[in-house]
């Protein structure tokens, strides 16, 4: 067991889950304070892609519990759809929809106005205003992960889940992604990232936590930040 | 308030994709158009005959493109994961359902729409004084075989047999539908027997409101994990 951190945006305890053969996640405890950017790692198949599932309500914990600021991902599921965004390895859009509309889209679906300027100006923050109106079913699995990045900047979730933000993007990609969660950190949000690429976490995050057998442990504090206790 | 704009963007993202694409408005009406010419054919020559099946005809082929429809409906859904990125907002799951009801409903009356007067034309039956309660009928059967249709898509959606799975698990269930349609309808075209045909409308509604409480109920077991 972790020693609690106070007022935790993310609070994992004994939360077990897996797929019929042996628990992807056995049992694992994990607390993050608000305004952390923490960095998951771990091999393929590890469990990092699930646990970022679970807290965003799309998977159900086999035993334990988990919080997103406060609210249960199970009997609160709704109130903790309104606090997240999640970033997904494929691009979440629909390919018959233009980029714009799928971001209006998104954005009345959070109870937003999707007509505010601020959908242009997501979409030129990430470089897509030139292709706003074509259909994304046109756009490159960079221009994809452009948009999904359009769509989390826009949800102003407290709490982002973000899966291999660097996937299928180039440099200038890799660099917004980096620029968006430093953004993020200094906004107060709370950033959990699942990422193979070890140098940028250790320059982005505030601690890095590895998934491994199913347990956590958090392996290198870049920012000597608390806040962030995870075990198993 | 906000549940009911949900609804509406769920809908007219559908709807708009549908209007690009053109999937199902292109393999419905030509399923559709095919069904009523060889079920004509099979009928022959006896005016009495086709009039009796014309309503029949006219169900057969709804019901044939209305699997279609709701099928293709959610295969746009599973592209590039964005039913799962829609899921992960704080939208009602009900919300969701009744938008993909609405969009479905609206091509299936359609279809029903463009396919009375064909029938009508194809097998000879008169739509005369009862053509406003055939047309009220047409809007309650399609609405109920949405319901159903829908329902069961979503469940089906992601197994590698659902194109094979879906008619299986959602006829048994949309029988009564159907009946009371037909019935409805043939009373309307065949008989005039307008306050029969009344009683089967009814009877319609009354199965729509039985499926859409139980379906507004489990869909949200659909689409949780």
């Amino acid at each position: 067991m972790v020693a609690p951190v106070t007022g935790a945006a993310v609070e994992l305890r004994g939360l077990v889950h897996g797929y019929g053969g042996p628990p992807v996640l056995a049992g694992i405890d994990l607390d993050v304070a608000a305004g952390r950017v923490v960095a998951l790692h771990g091999p393929n198949g590890a469990g990092k892609t699930t646990l970022l599932r679970l807290l965003a309500t799309r998977l159900r914990p086999l035993a334990g519990h988990a919080r997103v600021l406060g609210f249960d991902v199970v009997r609160q599921a709704h109130e903790v759809r309104e606090r997240v965004a999640a970033l997904a390895v494929y691009g979440g859009a629909y390919g018959a929809l233009s980029g714009r509309e799928n971001l209006r889209l998104a954005a009345a679906l959070r109870g937003q106005d999707p007509h505010a300027a601020a959908i242009d100006d997501a979409l030129g923050r990430v470089g897509l205003a030139h292709a706003a109106d074509h259909l994304v079913r046109a756009y490159s699995s960079g221009m994809r992960k452009r948009l999904a990045l359009a769509r989390l900047a826009l949800a102003d979730a407290r709490v982002w889940l973000l899966d291999e933000p660097y996937a299928a993007l180039d440099e200038a990609g890799q660099a917004l992604v980096d620029d968006m969660m430093a953004a993020a950190r200094a906004a107060g949000r709370t950033v959990l990232v699942a990422s193979h690429d070890l140098p940028r976490s250790l320059a982005t995050a505030d601690a890095v936590v590895e998934i491994v057998g199913g347990h956590l442990r958090v392996v290198a504090r870049p920012q000597r930040a608390a806040g962030v206790e995870a075990g198993a | 308030m906000n549940d009911l704009r949900a609804v509406l963007w769920v809908a007219r993202k559908d709807l708009l994709q549908e209007s690009r694409s053109k999937a199902v408005t292109v393999a419905t009406v030509f399923f559709s158009a095919v069904t009523l010419g060889v079920l004509a054919f099979a009928f022959g020559e006896n005016p009495l005959l086709l009039r009796e099946g014309a309503m029949g005809a006219l169900w057969v082929a709804l019901a044939f493109a209305g699997v279609i429809s709701a099928a293709q409906s959610w295969q746009a859904d599973l592209e590039d994961g964005a039913l799962e990125a829609l899921l992960v907002w704080p939208v009602p799951r009900a919300a969701v359902y009744l938008g993909k009801l609405l969009a479905n409903w609206g091509l299936m009356t359609a279809l029903g729409a463009l396919l009375l007067p064909v029938a009508a034309g194809l097998y000879g039956a008169p739509l005369g004084p009862g053509l406003l309660l055939l047309l009220l009928v047409i809007a309650a059967g399609t609405l109920g075989f949405a319901l159903i249709a829908v329902f069961y898509a979503g469940l089906t959606a992601n197994l590698r047999a659902r194109e094979s799975l879906l008619p299986v698990l959602m006829f048994p269930v949309v029988v009564p539908i159907l009946l009371a349609a037909v019935r409805a309808s043939n009373a309307i075209v065949g008989s005039g027997d307008l306050a029969l045909a009344d009683a089967w409308l009814r009877l319609l509604v009354g199965f729509d409101l039985v499926y859409a409480v139980v379906c507004l109920a489990l869909f949200r077991f659909v689409v949780e994990a």
